[in-house]
């Protein structure tokens, strides 16, 4: 039969990352939280909210003391109309994977349901909230993480967020001669046909007008 | 002797889409690489920031072309995670038999085009006629052959039609047999074992280190494969283990291994499809009409701002990860943003690394061994 990490697991891999996160970090503004997802197995993951100042030292210490050795994931997102104090989120989506130091020619497949403890693979979320400006900017995590390098990269291609220590900082899906200041996911980028359903509301596209239709080309 | 630059693609055989390797030589040996991609980012993140939860399911599909279905069903996973949606179990089991059927035609797409890169000419034929038995298979349930546009937020589109399972079985079982030709032309033939053993090492550490899924860090020694340690779907009820391989080198996996995981992730998928169609509820040779609560769930067409959805799904060629943020345009109805992780993405870079200290002829073998798709690297 097949085998799979159980809730139980799950939430006790989670809990105690949660319980060294939050001795380690308290009194910074940091949050960390046991999260469940809704859809059908309702499989549980550690939610961790930090300044950015405080970044790299999370970073530390989730990679040498937790083993969370694979960095999946970032998500930068653009809030113009957040407030004050949110106008950019930049979201890591990190992943523990127990490496098995396999010798050559032996068979060991391990079993899901036997192990414990650090050896549980665990999935993390870590939320970086940063306020309106101009020039948003975290921490890179570029050193600790080798599978941070390419995702900041594009990060800062397309949402413009700029990553404090990213060594060979450059294009990757846009054009290398795109103009400075453009990333195409921030919000004052309207696509065509923004708020406009042509799917329903003209599917033969005859009121179909472009967008800039009024400017000087 | 003189180093020089060389510009590899993006019109190359060696590239299986479109993207640069720059490669920099002395002599035959290559000292220094870099990757160059982005030639068909299509903006799918922007787009569906326009769209409603169902009309962002074919952009997904064409992420990438050659495994749909998987990459359909990852972004579902993330929406029924927003969305706050229980997913009907004869749902999950034809999304189980789907997705496996596709990563099989996924992977002989993979050795197809794999053996033309060594120098067996015949594996390509060999490979598309099996090949095409999956894409019918795909095509009763989604309607066309590559581009199925099935999944949807609660369920599936439709039931799988009367006849449906006999002809998978009698197709799964006839390529079981299959697998032990290709094993039988290739395991032991003097240009494979030349070409791909001892050529391309990649360490298991540095793999994961580095971003690296899926079958490439499984020939590592690394058994981590999603459908358990992340767990989705009914995998845990059908037969079936993770397909490992143990690297006889210290230095890691090579090429050899790799082709030897995929085989046998290819054997374990049948097993997993032969025992899933006895096991559905309902019956294999029931047909529930579309909409019917067996294969659909009602599911609320809006999410609030602040909702999050994510998923971590086994795609082909690693794990594909999709995070949506709610509360977009139409009052909900649309992503505030979606953010797509695309395995290769991680990957492309990675490999151009590790061909360092290799022959340029080498290249060809290292690239291939990873299973580079364009389309989901560059969105």
């Amino acid at each position: 039969m097949g085998m799979r990490i159980s809730l139980e697991q799950s939430e006790s891999a989670a809990q105690t990352c949660v319980d060294t996160i939050m001795k380690r970090f308290d009194g910074i503004g940091a949050t960390a939280s046991v999260e469940h997802h809704s859809n059908a197995l309702k499989m549980a993951f550690v939610r961790i909210s930090t300044p950015p100042q405080h970044w790299p030292a999370m970073a530390k210490t989730l990679r040498f003391d937790h083993g969370v050795n694979y960095c999946s994931m970032v998500t930068g997102t653009h809030f113009p109309d957040g407030g004050a104090d949110r106008g950019w989120e930049v979201v890591y989506h990190m992943m523990r994977q127990p490496v098995v130091d396999q010798a050559p020619n032996t068979n060991t497949v391990h079993e899901a349901t036997k192990l414990s403890g650090s050896d549980i693979p665990l999935e993390l979320e870590i939320i970086i909230t940063l306020p309106q400006t101009d020039e948003p900017s975290v921490p890179s995590v570029q050193k600790i993480w080798v599978g941070a390098d390419w995702n900041e990269k594009e990060t800062w291609d397309l949402v413009g967020i700029r990553f404090e220590g990213h060594e060979n900082m450059h294009r990757v899906l846009n054009p290398h001669d795109s103009p400075e200041g453009f990333h195409p996911l921030q919000k004052q980028h309207k696509i065509r046909y923004h708020g406009f359903n042509e799917m329903y509301d003209d599917a033969q596209g005859f009121g179909r007008k472009p967008t800039d239709e009024d400017r000087v080309k | 002797m003189a180093q020089m630059w060389i510009t590899m693609g993006p019109q190359h055989p060696m590239t299986h889409g479109l993207w640069t390797l720059r490669v920099k030589v002395d002599g035959e040996t290559v000292v220094d690489t870099d990757a160059e991609l982005g030639y068909i980012h299509r903006g799918v993140e922007k787009i569906a920031e326009a769209r409603d939860f169902t009309q962002i399911t074919p952009y997904c599909d064409r992420l990438c072309y050659v495994s749909a279905m998987t990459w359909a069903n990852s972004y579902i996973y993330a929406a029924e995670d927003l969305l706050e949606v229980e997913v009907p179990e004869r749902a999950e089991y034809i999304r189980l038999i789907s997705a496996e059927c596709q990563r099989l035609a996924s992977h002989l797409m993979w050795l197809g085009a794999y053996g033309p890169d060594i120098g067996s000419l015949t594996l390509m034929t060999w490979c598309m006629r099996d090949r095409e038995m999956f894409l019918d298979l795909l095509q009763e349930l989604g309607g066309s052959r590559m581009h199925y546009n099935y999944p949807r937020v609660g369920g599936v589109k439709r039931d799988i039609p009367v006849g449906f399972a006999d002809r998978l079985v009698a197709k799964v079982k006839l390529f079981e047999k299959r697998i032990e030709e290709y094993e039988m032309m290739l395991d032991e033939s003097t240009i494979w074992l030349v070409r791909l053993q001892g050529v391309g090492y990649a360490n298991a550490e540095d793999m994961v280190n580095a971003g690296v899924s899926g079958p490439n860090i499984r020939a590592a020694g690394v058994n981590y494969d999603v459908r358990w340690a992340h767990p989705y779907s009914v995998y845990d009820q059908v037969d079936w283990e993770p397909a490992v391989e143990k690297p006889t080198s210290v230095k890691g996996a090579d090429c050899y291994d790799r082709y030897r995981v995929r085989m046998e992730e290819m054997r374990q998928s049948c097993k997993m499809i032969l025992d899933a169609i006895e096991r559905i509820p309902g019956g294999k040779n029931t047909n529930y009409s579309s909409g019917d609560e067996m294969i659909l769930a009602k599911a609320p067409t809006r999410a609030p701002e602040g909702a999050t959805g994510f998923s971590h799904y086994e795609c082909t060629r690693g794990a594909s990860q999709f995070y949506i943020q709610g509360g977009g345009d139409g009052r909900g109805k649309n992503p505030y943003r979606l953010s797509i992780r695309s395995p290769m993405f991680i990957t492309i870079p990675y490999v151009a690394k590790t061909m360092i200290g290799y022959k340029v002829a080498d290249i060809p073998a290292i690239m291939g061994s990873f299973d580079p798709c364009i389309g989901e690297t560059d969105r």
